[in-house]
């Protein structure tokens, strides 16, 4: 274990956090429904990736149990309930936006550099070898807001509300190396319910309007 | 007297790296080629087989139209000029360029924009309409594609901690595969890779292989180019397909690169190269067969993403400082 040195253990855990915002860059940038699921499975799957690295590198054992939890819910069952629920739907893919695809990825970069911003105070005061990653689990959680806001579609709002809780895992492993195990546990419960639930919604959805736009929620009908 | 030898030293460096990238270009366009044809499960064309087309295109007449003014025929000379002399400040070989004092990277991105500019000019001066369309088109692209490429190489030139290609260059060989920031690179990297499809007119954007109307950019501006104008064309657009690739290879993998000036790591730094641009031209060639043409309507999402990836490169430089 000569080679793993501190630094070489921060850069891999700044990998792994780059590579979870790439992924978010690449949901914003789908216009697939299924790909976006792909690409969320992914994103958790690097975030599964990066906290078993976190819980290696310091040796806390809880991380462990937190990232074979997200590998189960969010790479696993999250994304098949989602399959499942888009083979029902007649919309493969998100036609109309509110803001097209080149100016929400912009957006979306402005929005890094506001969480980077934001954290830059806080950081040199840190000293946990994760220190880096809070700025990218902000910039992550506000770009999943945004998305929720800006797409029409149930599935893609659901799938930009998973990916903020994505971005608020990394962010508590980033700020203080993981919540208590039981407090995880709960979050995890808490985020498979809400999916399945938003899965059953958008079926409700789908028979009410003929269509997974939310916006239609807001109109009044007689 | 040493100081004469030197200078003689850097002067033959300079012609031989120029003379590399001149010569070897048309066999990475036919090995391209060669690759799609395999890929397709045809025989294809020799690998080079763009040395004989040049040859038969050097010496047909070239018929130039009556309406068209000096711009047409300065044209094919300028892009084959501004296109060596921006490969002349990219290291091939040998990290360390005698012409670094010329010229950086900024220098190196406008003396490419030199030749697009003047390609875009000609495309309109026969007044043809598929010249007008192709121009129109390779101007959006052009536009879209520079802040990108500009972003990208910034990335890179802030963990060098300079813009001068050589130094960026020899400075990343020097550390001998230790990656100083992994993120910014790699998001760096992968930004100029859809730049160099972008501005080399390959398949995602742009179809090289056909003179289909509807889908054409680069084929559609130099449609009224015959002769030696078009062969002076197709060679320079070979070079900038082969300078691209020499930036990429020596920027993100200098390994191997000569980094002093003698003859053993002058030569492993020749063989190295060589395996590096046929390993990228590769791996486009198996992209141009993976992937469908985008409608020019997604271009602009596809280069979106490569400014973003930049520009996270950008960013990761100062937020993840280790």
């Amino acid at each position: 274990m000569t080679w793993l040195t501190p630094h070489i253990g921060t850069q891999l855990v700044d990998f792994g956090s780059a590579m979870l915002l790439l992924t978010c860059f690449a949901i914003v940038a789908q216009r697939r429904l299924s790909a976006c699921v792909d690409l969320f499975a992914l994103q958790s799957l690097f975030l599964a990736m990066t906290a078993a690295l976190v819980a290696f590198l310091t040796g806390t054992r809880h991380i462990y149990i937190a990232a074979a939890l997200t590998v189960v819910v969010k790479v696993i069952v999250i994304p098949r309930v989602l399959k499942g629920v888009i083979e029902r739907l007649n919309v493969t893919r998100e036609l109309v936006m509110k803001v097209n695809v080149p100016a929400s990825l912009l957006i979306c970069g402005a929005l890094v550099m506001i969480a980077f911003f934001i954290t830059q105070p806080i950081i040199p005061f840190g000293h946990l070898l994760t220190r880096d990653s809070l700025a990218i689990a902000l910039a992550i959680v506000l770009i999943g807001f945004f998305t929720m806001i800006s797409r029409q579609k149930a599935v893609t709002q659901l799938i930009a509300f998973l990916v903020m809780e994505n971005g608020l895992f990394l962010g508590a492993t980033a700020a203080t190396y993981g919540m208590p195990l039981i407090v995880e546990l709960g979050v995890f419960f808490d985020v498979l319910v809400a999916a399945l639930i938003a899965g059953i919604y958008t079926n409700r959805l789908q028979d009410a309007f003929d269509s997974v736009d939310t916006t239609h929620l807001s109109e009044l009908k007689e | 007297m040493i100081k004469d030898q030197s200078i003689l030293q850097a002067i033959a460096i300079t012609l031989a790296q120029a003379i590399v990238l001149i010569a070897v270009s048309p066999a990475i366009v036919g090995l391209i080629r060669k690759v799609k044809a395999r890929l397709q499960c045809r025989q294809g064309a020799g690998i080079f087989q763009p040395y004989a087309d040049l040859r038969k295109l050097f010496r047909k007449q070239p018929v130039v139209s009556t309406t068209t003014s000096w711009i047409f025929t300065a044209t094919p000379y300028i892009v084959f000029a501004s296109t060596v002399t921006a490969g002349l400040l990219v290291p091939v070989f040998a990290s360390q360029m005698p012409l670094n004092f010329a010229g950086n990277i900024i220098a190196f991105v406008y003396l490419l924009a030199l030749g697009t500019f003047f390609l875009i000019l000609a495309g309109l001066d026969a007044g043809s309409s598929f010249g007008g369309t192709g121009s129109s088109r390779e101007a959006i692209v052009a536009s879209l594609t520079e802040p990108a490429m500009i972003m990208a190489i910034f990335a890179i030139a802030l963990t060098a901690g300079s813009t001068n290609l050589s130094t960026i260059v020899h400075k990343t060989a020097l550390l001998q595969g230790i990656v100083t920031d992994p993120s910014s690179h790699l998001m760096a990297l992968a930004a100029l890779f859809i730049v160099t499809i972008a501005e080399t007119g390959r398949v995602p954007v742009d179809n090289p292989a056909t003179h289909l109307e509807l889908t054409m950019i680069h084929e559609a501006m130099v449609l009224e180019y015959s002769g030696r104008y078009l062969a002076l064309i197709e060679w320079a657009s070979g070079i900038k397909l082969l300078v691209f690739l020499t930036l990429i290879a020596n920027v993100f993998a200098p390994w191997g690169i000569a980094t002093s000036l003698t003859p053993t790591a002058l030569s492993v730094g020749l063989g190295v190269y060589v395996v590096k641009v046929a390993g990228l031209a590769i791996l486009i060639g198996t992209i141009e067969c993976m992937f469908a043409k985008l409608r020019l309507f997604r271009v602009t999402d596809l280069l979106g993403v490569a400014f973003i990836l930049a520009l996270l490169g950008l960013l990761f430089f100062y937020i993840l400082r280790g």
